[in-house]
């Protein structure tokens, strides 16, 4: 798209409830109900469902959301090639395996890489996978069988719904090298600052595969007020998040009293 | 319920795969810390499933199951593997392990992988 060339396209961007207007969208830039955002100041780029409709979310120093309808796919594809990011030529095969699981259905593809500071981009034509940096997990390299040969690859994991999703991303070993380094130093960046005791490590796993509060004590032999401090202390690094506050009670004298009538109910 | 023979060398994972299954409705045949001595426990207890870590002293999870294969080739076992051993993985099955899991597991995906294993799903 030339500068002088301008798409007009209609638009229904979030506003206190979903309006209708048009959207143009230059070489440069994207601008809507009066708003207009230079690609090199988008912060943040998603597809998501925002207030019962598909959206795109775009993040500058807000976030806006938009839906373009049919064209909604090209125009994520348009802004996500125009992010401003560190980009390198690759192949890629995202996601490789979902869950340990190979996804067979995968395909290697032949794009970008692309890093802004909020997410790690993979790019090509029919493919724009965006992997928030806080879901990113590990990055190595490894050998695996591509096209009947074993190669090298840089081997991404991050977890999406739960789900430990590794990617493959091929390119030249200087190259790799050097993403390694960079994923490193971004997944580094993302840890907490505070390295955690081996107790808190396991209250972690043990959240992550589901196991509620009560074994928790019961697996560590620890207390209610110890195991809150331990979670206090993972909410505060920004690992967890309280979704639910325990009650313990007590039975009053009128609740004795009515337990005794149940088990005499019981005992007729 | 079938029983289980969890093998870990770490007694956390033991325990967390312990509460698990016995929450899933599993029987706990009983536990190893390392290949050599799951080898013993499975000639002793008989187990239905084994849950089988891979890097392990002593003897590693891909030796016990080549052990245990030899004992009773009918063996069920599934391994229990960390992201970026897939290679291990596709030897073991290549060996007969009936399945694997991948750590850090959830607990619902154990139990359906091991309810695959024990035919009852």
């Amino acid at each position: 798209m030339s500068e002088s060339k301008e798409l007009r396209i209609p638009v229904e961007y979030f506003d206190n409830g979903w309006k209708k207007g048009e959207a143009v969208i230059s070489k440069s830039a994207i601008s809507f109900a009066g708003v207009t955002i230079p690609f090199k100041e988008i912060q943040d780029l998603e597809k998501l469902n925002y207030e019962g409709k598909e959206a795109i979310r775009i993040k500058k120093d807000r976030n806006y959301y938009l839906n373009f309808g049919k064209s909604q796919s090209q125009i994520f594809r348009y802004l996500a090639f125009n992010l401003k990011s560190d980009r390198f030529a690759v192949y890629f095969l995202s996601p490789a395996t979902r869950g340990g699981v190979v996804v067979s259905d995968s395909k290697w593809e032949k794009g970008y890489l692309s890093i802004t500071d909020e997410a790690l981009w993979f790019l090509s034509a029919s493919k724009q996978i965006r992997i928030s940096i806080e879901s990113l997990g590990s990055v190595e390299k490894d050998v695996r069988t591509v096209g009947k040969k074993q190669r090298v690859v840089l081997v991404i994991t991050h977890v999406e719904n739960g789900e430990v999703i590794s990617s493959f991303v091929l390119c030249p070993e200087t190259t790799m090298d050097m993403l390694e380094e960079y994923i490193k130093n971004i997944i580094d960046r993302n840890k907490p600052k505070e390295a955690l005791s081996e107790i808190e490590e396991q209250i972690l796993t043990m959240v992550y595969t589901g196991v509620d509060s009560v074994s928790v004590e019961s697996i560590l032999g620890i207390s209610t007020e110890e195991l809150n401090e331990l979670y206090d202390k993972l909410v505060n690094l920004g690992l967890a998040r309280v979704v639910k506050i325990r009650k313990e009670i007590e039975l009053t004298p009128r609740g004795v009293a009515l337990v005794s009538e149940i088990m005499k109910k019981a005992a007729r | 319920m079938p029983k289980v023979l969890i093998v870990d060398d770490t007694a956390f994972m033991r325990k967390l795969l312990k509460n698990i299954l016995f929450s899933g409705g599993f029987d706990i045949a009983g536990e190893a810390e390392n290949g050599k001595q799951a080898v013993e426990m499975y000639k002793q207890l008989k187990p239905d499933i084994v849950t089988m870590d891979i890097v392990m002293p002593e003897m590693n999870g891909i030796e016990a199951l080549k052990a245990i294969k030899k004992i009773d080739p009918n063996a069920k076992v599934v391994m229990c593997t960390a992201v970026g051993q897939e290679q291990m993985v596709k030897a073991a099955i290549k060996l007969g392990a009936k399945g694997y899991i991948v750590k850090p597991f959830q607990a619902p995906k154990v139990i359906e992988e091991l309810k695959k294993v024990a035919g009852m799903s």
